[in-house]
């Protein structure tokens, strides 16, 4: 059955044929390039832009001051509110304080390098922990705490006190890059009363609905237009400053305007992920049965509030993780630093839950002299008990997860590799390696308000069939895996279907592409669109033969008598009984999918180096549309995740300004050479909450492996105290741990 | 990431390039460094000199016991230990495997890396261990300097700004040298935070002559002459490599800072890289 699954992307984007925005062609149109801020903090004096107004190839330099009635970011509050460009206080490395418009990139940027700005420092702070004490306030007079919040319920002192053993740990969950490969990217190009936006983006309505509300005009003036992008991660999602500076200025220019950010700026200013301060208390029996665990997060969201302060919660909400914990507390502070936002990165608030609760896990098990797969064992929620209410306040829809420990464990060669470890603490002159186990579960669908997406499915009179759905890929299969799955929901040739998605002219709404929701709401709505087709069909074809709806069937794309042998193709019923178009606005609940993942490193205790010797991820994400496409999602979440555990960290210096001069040179993202030997196995259990049975894939490496790999390092070094070992695991933290 | 406007001329001839250079040209041979310092606007030269299209350049000769390398040859060239005659053949793949990645190799120069001088550059530590000559072009002439005198800092050398770097010299390696090249970095890709390469030579149980060349140990590259005196008269053993080590660590090396490396953590990379690559050295 391989032909269904024919990929449709690869030859186009393989052979240099895709269209991103930067390949879009439009006749007068203008390159943005920002004026960044170099200090991280500080009181703006002075932006003169005369210099580089007088550039050759430049059509105009801004700055706050020469535009009027710029409308702010929206989502924040008045009293903290984030303006387009600095209007007085720069609150985050690389903050735009002017936009220079040329002919090209090149003359845009000789003219930014001529605006002369002024800026004086004030003292940064750029973690959670250090801005939560308020000692630099981002706004004067108010706290940097921008929000509070918790999950579950507070527990009683006694419960710490009885229990047999209570852990108690810190970590950081250093910020993180998204990183895709194409930068954020917008093109506006207005066309009398339309304003048509070209934008690698994840959700082009919310775009469409944020843009028109901020330029003053009607939802239906504006229209979003994805064309191929190059991946977001999470970090495409939003409406940004630039964005708001280069629709405002297509529109009042009457010119087409395009800013395609580059991969020095994205280093400082596209959004980033991850970011908390935790500290964790996890009690448990003598039999390390766990009795509660209370997770506390200090989050950095960065330098305004925004739609993202509340993301952290999920952190608190998935704290419970897969266990049968009976008490679990968990409580958020979100609190402004002197950084870009933190907004969603693959994972998105499941990593920074399934990190401390598998560490501690570690360390618990370590306390306990019990073998860490065996007390995850006992703890893992069993099969029957689904569904399964947490004490933090979600419902798991499904799942077998001692099944999925099982399998890691024995795909792994678990009890092999103690025997290697056991031979080689025996032997002085061997290097230590170390064994690390992840259990985690996540979420996949979304969230209240984005459970539900637009789908449509059309028929035409050549016999095509058209899907359309308000997902938008930035590189996930979209074109090969929907129209498939619709074929065979019609019982048509997979060719002679084929998928629009990302452009709001097509849909009158759409969600988007995030938090693991297209295969499982989109690919539910249109399995499900094309069942209503089916009814469409028949009920046409029951009048047309005048016989009841009953007495006709459904079968490889046609309908037909139950009786007789008389077929009738889409193609036919559509030229006889005109068009054929079933648009459904489709909903489903969040499903929890969840999996085990298990790293064997050898650590060199003498330079602190990490090889990661072997990585195994068992994952469960429901039925899978397309395994190919499910195992590629699984293979690039764990490199990410590799390269949060062992690479990937934004080193500040004292005042505040990341240290990546060098970009990826200095940002190091796990290259080939890094990725060692994978082995992907699955578990399938279906969700119950759609026919279809998908659940969501592609965040799993980002969730589950850091902490495998971070307690492999803890078992070869056999660390009673693992706190000195914070991501990400670079040589001197090993090192020092080790020491 | 765009360089500012500049002029480019493609000399066919030695003496048109160093004419260009006069004129206050940069020169372009692999453009690794070059193209990255003018994408990130910290070079901006009115003028580039692509020497690309000079006959000769890309020599690689060894005569009289002398290596030169010429202003175009790729780093790629030394993969192979065949490439140049003898343990200084071994020595050059053994440390050009480690430079950036294969796309890279394929276009950057050797000559290339020794104008640059970047600290961390693994040809640079190479050039003062094994005492190269550097040989330069100007209108005014040519000169040759020792690469003990060469380096001045970070990016800094005794080239003057319109004397184009034609060839390196190397004496070779006498055949019973024992060579090794260690590095170590954050991925297969990154600059070295400490890369060692070393030569020795043992007579009769004794170490006769040592070289040891440090990368990103100081704000240049470090011929390790405090640990070489250690060695000399020794027996080849693993304390006394590990107490040249330390004397590496200790009285050669200057490290300053760097993101995830503090110099305590350096200095104590250091000693253990050039024991290890002594003892891989070490002739058996």
């Amino acid at each position: 059955m391989v032909d269904r699954w024919l990929r449709r992307e690869d030859e186009r984007l393989l052979t240099g044929a895709g269209r991103f925005v930067a390949d879009l062609r439009v006749d007068g149109r203008l390159d943005a390039v920002f004026v960044r801020s170099e200090v991280a903090h500080g009181v703006l004096r002075e932006v003169d832009c005369s210099a580089a107004r007088e550039t050759p190839g430049v059509a105009g330099a801004w700055s706050a001051a020469d535009l009027p009635g710029l409308p702010p970011m929206p989502g924040g509050e008045p009293a903290r509110e984030w303006p387009a460009l600095v209007e007085d206080r720069v609150r985050y490395p690389g903050e735009a304080l002017a936009v220079v418009l040329g002919d090209d990139r090149y003359h845009a940027e000789d003219g930014a390098a001529r605006v002369r700005t002024r800026i004086d420092p004030l003292p940064a702070v750029v973690t959670a922990r250090d801005a939560a004490a308020d000692s630099v306030a981002l706004f004067d007079g108010l706290s940097n705490v921008a929000l509070r919040g918790e999950a579950g319920s507070p527990i009683a002192g006694e419960v710490w006190e009885r229990a047999a053993v209570v852990v108690e740990s810190r970590y950081r969950q250093q910020l993180l890059m998204p990183s895709p490969m194409e930068c954020r990217t917008i093109l506006c190009v207005p066309e009398g009363d339309r304003l048509t936006v070209w934008s690698g983006h994840q959700a082009p309505h919310r775009l469409r609905s944020e843009l028109a509300a901020l330029l003053d005009r009607p939802e239906e003036s504006v229209r979003v237009v994805v064309p191929d992008t190059g991946g977001a991660f999470g970090s495409k999602s939003a409406v940004f400053p630039e964005f708001i500076v280069v629709a405002w200025l297509a529109v009042r220019l009457g010119r087409p305007v395009r800013w395609v950010e580059d991969r020095r700026e994205s280093l400082l200013v596209a959004t980033r992920g991850r970011g908390q301060d935790q500290h964790v208390r996890l009690a448990a029996d003598a039999d390390g049965r766990l009795l509660a665990y209370e997770l506390t997060v200090e989050a950095d969201v960065g330098a305004y509030p925004h739609l993202g302060v509340a993301f952290p919660m999920q952190t608190a909400w998935m704290a419970t993780g897969p266990y049968t914990t009976p008490l679990v507390h968990a409580t958020v502070r979100s609190v402004l630093t002197n950084t870009m936002i933190t907004y969603p990165y693959r994972g998105a608030g499941r990593p920074e839950a399934t990190s401390p609760l598998e560490r501690t896990m570690d360390v618990l098990a370590r306390r306990l002299d019990l073998d860490p797969a065996e007390l995850r064992r006992r703890n893992l929620i069993p099969p029957e008990l689904f569904p399964y209410r947490t004490p933090t306040g979600r419902t798991y829809d499904s799942g077998d997860h001692p099944a999925a420990l099982d399998l890691a464990l024995r795909t792994l060669g678990y009890d092999g590799w103690r025997a290697e470890q056991a031979r080689r603490r025996a032997d002085p002159a061997a290097l230590p390696v170390g064994i690390g186990l992840s259990c985690y579960v996540e979420r996949s669908g979304g969230e209240r308000g984005s459970l539900h997406d637009y789908v449509g499915v059309e028929a035409g009179e050549d016999g095509t069939v058209v899907a359309r759905c308000g997902a938008a890929s930035s590189g996930q299969s979209h074109s090969t895996v929907f129209p498939a799955l619709v074929a065979e929901t019609l019982g048509v040739e997979p060719a002679r279907v084929r998928l629009i998605e990302g452009d709001t002219d097509e849909l009158p709404g759409g969600v988007g592409s995030f938090g693991s929701r297209s295969a499982q709401i989109d690919g539910a709505g249109l399995q499900h669109a094309a069942g209503l087709l089916i009814e469409e069909a028949r009920e046409r074809a029951a009048r047309m033969w005048d016989l009841p709806v009953e007495e006709t069937a459904w079968s490889e794309g046609a309908v037909h008598p139950v009786r007789g042998t008389a077929a009738m193709g889409l193609s036919e019923l559509v030229k006889r009984t005109g068009p054929l178009r079933i648009d459904e606005r489709y909903e489903a609940d969040m499903a929890f999918p969840f999996g085990t993942h298990a790293a064997v490193v050898e650590v060199d205790p003498d330079l602190g180096t990490v090889r990661v010797l072997r990585l195994v991820a068992v994952d469960d994400c429901g039925r899978a549309l397309d395994p190919a496409v499910v195992r590629g999602q699984a293979f690039g979440s764990i490199v990410q995740g590799l390269g949060q555990a062992l690479y990937e960290g934004v080193p500040f210096g004292d005042d505040g300004v990341p240290l990546l001069a060098n970009g990826l040179l200095d940002y190091l993202l796990p290259t080939y050479a890094e990725i060692p030997p994978i082995d992907l196995r699955e578990t399938r259990t279906p969700t119950p909450r759609t026919p279809l049975g998908a659940k969501g894939a592609g965040e799993s490496g980002c969730i589950g492996t850091p902490p495998a790999i971070v307690n492999a390092v803890a078992d070869a070094l056999r660390l009673d105290h693992p706190e000195r070992l914070q991501m990400p695991l670079t040589p001197d933290v090993v090192w020092r741990a080790a020491a | 990431m765009k360089p500012s406007a500049f002029d480019y001329v493609a000399p066919r001839t030695v003496a048109d390039a160093v004419d260009a250079l006069a004129a206050g040209a940069q020169v372009l041979a692999g453009g690794q460094s070059l193209l990255l310092d003018m994408h990130l606007q910290r070079a901006h030269p009115a003028l580039v000199a692509d020497i690309n299209h000079v006959p000769g350049l890309d020599e690689l000769t060894a005569s009289d016991g002398t290596l030169t390398v010429g202003a175009l040859v790729r780093h790629q060239t030394f993969e192979s230990p065949g490439a140049v005659p003898g343990p200084l053949g071994d020595l050059f793949a053994r440390a050009v495997v480690t430079i950036a990645h294969p796309p890279i190799r394929a276009r950057g120069t050797m000559a290339g890396s020794l104008a640059w001088a970047h600290p961390a550059s693994e040809w640079c530590a190479l050039a003062v261990a094994l005492d190269a000559v550097v040989e330069l072009r100007s209108t005014r002439g040519t000169r040759e300097i020792p690469a003990g005198e060469y380096f001045l800092g970070p990016f800094q050398t005794a080239r003057e700004p319109d004397e184009l770097l034609t060839a390196v010299r190397y004496p070779l390696l006498a055949p019973d040298t024992g060579v090794a090249f260690t590095e170590h970095r954050r991925t297969g890709f990154s600059f070295a935070q400490v890369a060692v390469g070393a030569a020795l030579t043992v007579r009769d149980g004794v170490i006769t002559e040592a070289r040891i060349g440090l990368a990103n140990c100081a704000d240049r590259p470090l011929r390790a002459h405090a640990a070489e005196r250690t060695l000399i008269g020794a027996e080849p053993s693993s304390p006394a490599f590990t107490m040249a080590g330390e004397a590496a660590s200790t009285e050669d090396a200057a490290p300053v800072p760097e993101p995830y490396a503090d110099v305590d953590y350096r200095r104590h990379v250091i000693a253990v890289l050039v024991a290890r690559t002594l003892r891989e050295a070490a002739p058996v």
